[in-house]
């Protein structure tokens, strides 16, 4: 499991090492006139000609990729052209932010996939085929749909939430829950209706097995077998639809925090790719891949953590 | 077999329903009275005095700093931080008397050191306005309380520099801070709570409580929450949660009236062809008189401003704003929607088949729309447009090598005609790449630079003529921009500012 596990590490670095070479080259070959970018039509040319000299621009391409891959490999990754904020300060601040979004709405997710999948295959029946109509839909109707109707109806109607914004946990816990309220739930709908779908497949299948009559037939009880052996099993193939959502889950966060003004990752990461805030994007770059290689790693661990014959020794 | 029912499902949505219920009755609205919260729609590029920007960023500004001079509503120079100037005959030398008593934040007195200090950081910066001090020779302190600045030639906007971004004045502590650009140390009415700011998203301020200008500070607390589209804008004005907004666009003001928001309109731009070729170098026909009026006879503006500005704005002909002394209100309807004489002006200049333009767009910035509505009124006169397409910046690189003879563009028309020179009439300015110019311009633009207030303003309005009626630009409008302010908040808009002054926006009694 070690050797399997530094293998791997070291696979990411290199996946990541290529991720961030193809970046910075594609970023800089679009980059365009970069001071122009960041002072406006309104600055003379020998304003932004200084522009340029204070980024650097001026030394070849090559060059500057290595001082910056030197420097990021010490942690400093410049700091935002748009915002002169450290990039590694920006991040950080927002990817608590967009970390509460994406694993509260794995953690809400699990909860409601778990119980209407189960649900779903232990019941049938118009149970069932309700919460396959809900898998469709929810499939169907897009994260930013539901985002925008959750506003109108439950901030700007009824004034439950707020509509736009982030209040931090430790700031104001009330406050906290009426900002991430409904951007978990926009964020999870999609989620629950895959996984629930996942959840009740594998549990029909489960209970279909041999060894489910044969724990009967010894007389174990009908929870017992339930919550011990058959969620269990089901619980693997669940969790690699929950857990390789995560990444996705980054993604769907980049529309959520933009309909609701939320100040995390996403938000940051449409800004700066429209304005060309090439330092920006690129410790972006270097945090979402950390997050994508570390997120696949753990799951292939969990992997072999609840289904032993996909263990790698 | 397994039919259970699932109660904790049930009592799960009832505990989530109530305390969305509970916390609903917590609601708040933007902020007491002593709280102001504006939405902005773009966050503080830096606040490194030398390097900040005006416009959109000025709130940033004036929240942390003190500029030397200030500008009333109406663009009028009063004091702040200097308390009376003059300047001598030949408007070369300019002495102020400055404030004594004052101190930064951190304790440091501000003084003519200082002051000629920031000067010269500002003019060597990389702010978009470092070229307002590009006519500063030099700067000197006299006595602590006494500056003198020389400079290169008159500058009848020099003054008005000094109330914004150039005349903004950074505790020398800061300039060798590592953390300048986001901790900032000025004298201003409040104080960056850098632990509540989140750059780039929301950014709170707290009232310096030694500041020296009280009146001037209305509010305890500043909340500045940056919104990146116009939905977001609107969801927080309908929420409650700001008090005053910029606004992307004007899709959304019949809501905004809707949620109880008083709408200050505001005209800061003109959109319309600039037809840099007046001497036909690139494109000949351009250089013949006639065809540059033929192609403002082809413009339906009314249309053009419903189709490309939701009817927002105001039709015009001339590039001087209404509050400039070189604006003429008849100049607004110099050219009318006359095809049949466009076709005749270019028969007349000898293009009676048209000819073809070369221009560039940014369809990702004004549309498609826009670029194919100004094409298909010159093909209506026979002019064939051919677009080379961009998707950033590098248009600007094109427009001002010079690439191309016009191009459609909204471009900023600036109330102090020399001003306005500066960027778009001069010999060489900015937006004058083909450096157009003549004997008449010249001595209109030589009066407006040195001449008395009552002479400059003669001198634009003749200059406006001239520019009108030899169809220096083809403009079609002035859009609209609009600030909105809640019930609870006072507002007096500010000439050539996107956003009020802040010291202008105050809760009403």
């Amino acid at each position: 499991m070690l050797t399997f596990t530094v293998r791997r590490l070291l696979y990411g670095v290199l996946l990541l090492f290529v991720i961030v070479t193809i970046a910075y080259l594609l970023l800089y070959a679009a980059a365009g006139d970069v001071g122009r970018t960041i002072l406006g039509p309104t600055a003379t040319q020998a304003t932004v000609t200084l522009k340029d000299q204070q980024l650097g621009l001026n030394s070849p391409l090559i060059t500057r990729y290595f001082s910056w891959l030197g420097h990021a490999l010490t942690g400093n990754f410049g700091s935002s052209w748009f915002t002169n904020q450290p990039v590694t300060t920006a991040i950080l601040t927002r990817l608590q932010v967009t970390l509460t979004l994406v694993f509260g709405a794995v953690i809400v997710s699990a909860a409601l996939s778990a119980v209407l999948g189960v649900w779903a295959a232990l019941r049938g029946g118009w149970v069932d085929r309700i919460i396959q109509v809900f898998s469709v839909l929810g499939f169907a109707v897009p994260g930013f749909l539901i985002a925008v109707f959750l506003v109108r109806i439950f901030a700007l109607e009824l004034h439950w939430f707020k509509p736009t914004g982030y209040v931090p946990i430790t700031y104001y816990f009330g406050g906290w829950v009426r900002t991430v309220t409904l951007p978990i739930i926009a964020l999870s709908i999609g989620l629950v209706a895959g996984v629930a779908q996942q959840v009740r497949s594998s549990v029909i299948d489960a209970l279909r097995q041999d060894w489910v009559r044969t724990l009967r037939s010894r007389g174990v009880s009908e929870r017992s077998v339930l919550f011990k052996h058959v969620l269990r099993n089901a619980g693997g193939p669940a969790l690699s639809v929950l857990a390789l959502s995560f990444v996705g889950l980054l993604g769907g966060a980049v529309i959520i925090e933009e309909v609701f003004g939320i100040p995390g990752l996403g938000q940051v990461a449409v800004l700066a790719t429209s304005e060309g805030d090439v330092p920006l994007v690129m410790g972006l770059v270097v945090a979402i891949g950390v997050i994508v290689i570390l997120v696949n790693l753990v799951i292939d661990l969990l992997q072999g953590f609840l289904n032993p014959k996909a263990r790698i020794s | 077999m397994f039919h259970r029912k699932l109660p904790g499902v049930a009592a799960g949505a009832a505990l989530a329903l109530l305390g969305s219920l509970v916390l609903g009755a917590c609601g708040g609205s933007a902020g007491s009275s002593s709280t102001l919260t504006l939405g902005l729609i773009t966050p503080a590029t830096t606040f490194e005095a030398p390097d900040m920007n005006w416009g959109n960023e000025s709130p940033y500004n004036q929240a942390v700093y003190d500029s030397l001079v200030q500008a009333s509503p109406a663009g009028v120079i009063e004091p702040h931080l200097a308390t009376a100037w003059s300047y001598n005959t030949a408007r070369t030398v300019l002495t102020m008397t400055l404030r004594s008593g004052v101190t930064f934040t951190d304790g440091t007195p501000f003084n003519a050191s200082v002051a000629v200090k920031n000067l010269e950081a500002f003019q060597k910066g990389t702010s978009n306005n470092a070229s307002d001090l590009v006519n500063m020779a030099s700067a000197t302190a006299v006595s602590p309380t006494e500056l003198v600045i020389r400079l290169k030639q008159p500058d009848p906007a020099f003054l008005t520099y000094l109330g914004e971004a150039a005349g903004s004045q950074e505790s020398p502590k800061a300039w060798t801070s590592p953390t300048a650009a986001t901790v900032p140390v000025g004298s201003g009415p409040y104080m960056l709570d850098a632990q509540a700011t989140v750059v780039g998203s929301s950014y709170v301020f707290t009232a310096n409580p030694s500041y020296w200008d009280k009146p001037e500070q209305h509010y305890s607390k500043i909340v500045m929450n940056v919104y990146t589209s116009a939905t977001t804008v609107l969801d927080a004005i309908e929420g409650g949660q700001v008090n005053a907004a910029n606004t992307f666009d004007d899709t959304t003001i019949p809501q905004i009236q809707d949620a109880g928001f008083t709408v200050y309109p505001l005209e800061l731009n003109w959109a319309g062809l600039s037809l840099f070729d007046r001497n036909g170098t690139m494109s000949g026909p351009l250089g013949n008189v006639k065809v540059r009026q033929a192609i403002n006879d082809a413009f339906d503006r009314a249309a053009l401003l419903k189709d490309m500005s939701d009817g927002y704005g105001s039709v015009t002909t001339q590039i001087f704003p209404t509050n400039s002394p070189g604006y003429e209100n008849s100049l607004n309807s110099y050219y009318s929607f006359d095809p049949a004489k466009a076709k005749q002006l270019l028969a007349q200049a000898g293009y009676p088949h048209g000819f073809t333009l070369d221009m560039p767009s940014i369809t990702v910035a004004f549309g498609e729309a826009a670029y194919a509505l100004i094409q298909a009124e010159l093909a209506n006169i026979g002019i064939k447009v051919n677009y080379t397409d961009y998707q950033g910046s590098t248009i600007f690189t094109a427009i001002l090598a010079p690439k191309y003879p016009a191009t459609y563009f909204t471009l900023e028309e600036d109330p102090i005609p020399w001003q306005l020179a500066e960027f778009i009439l001069t010999k060489d300015a900015t937006f004058n790449p083909f450096h157009s110019t003549n004997s008449t311009v010249a001595g209109y633009l030589s009066t407006i630079q040195t001449g008395s207030s009552a002479q400059a303003a003669t001198a634009a309005r003749a200059l406006n003529q001239y520019v009108v009626q030899n169809a220096w630009f083809a403009p079609f409008f002035r859009p609209q921009s609009s600030f909105v302010a809640d019930g609870h908040t006072a507002v007096l808009v500010q000439a050539g500012n996107a956003v009020p002054y802040l010291w202008n926006i105050e809760p009403k009694p």
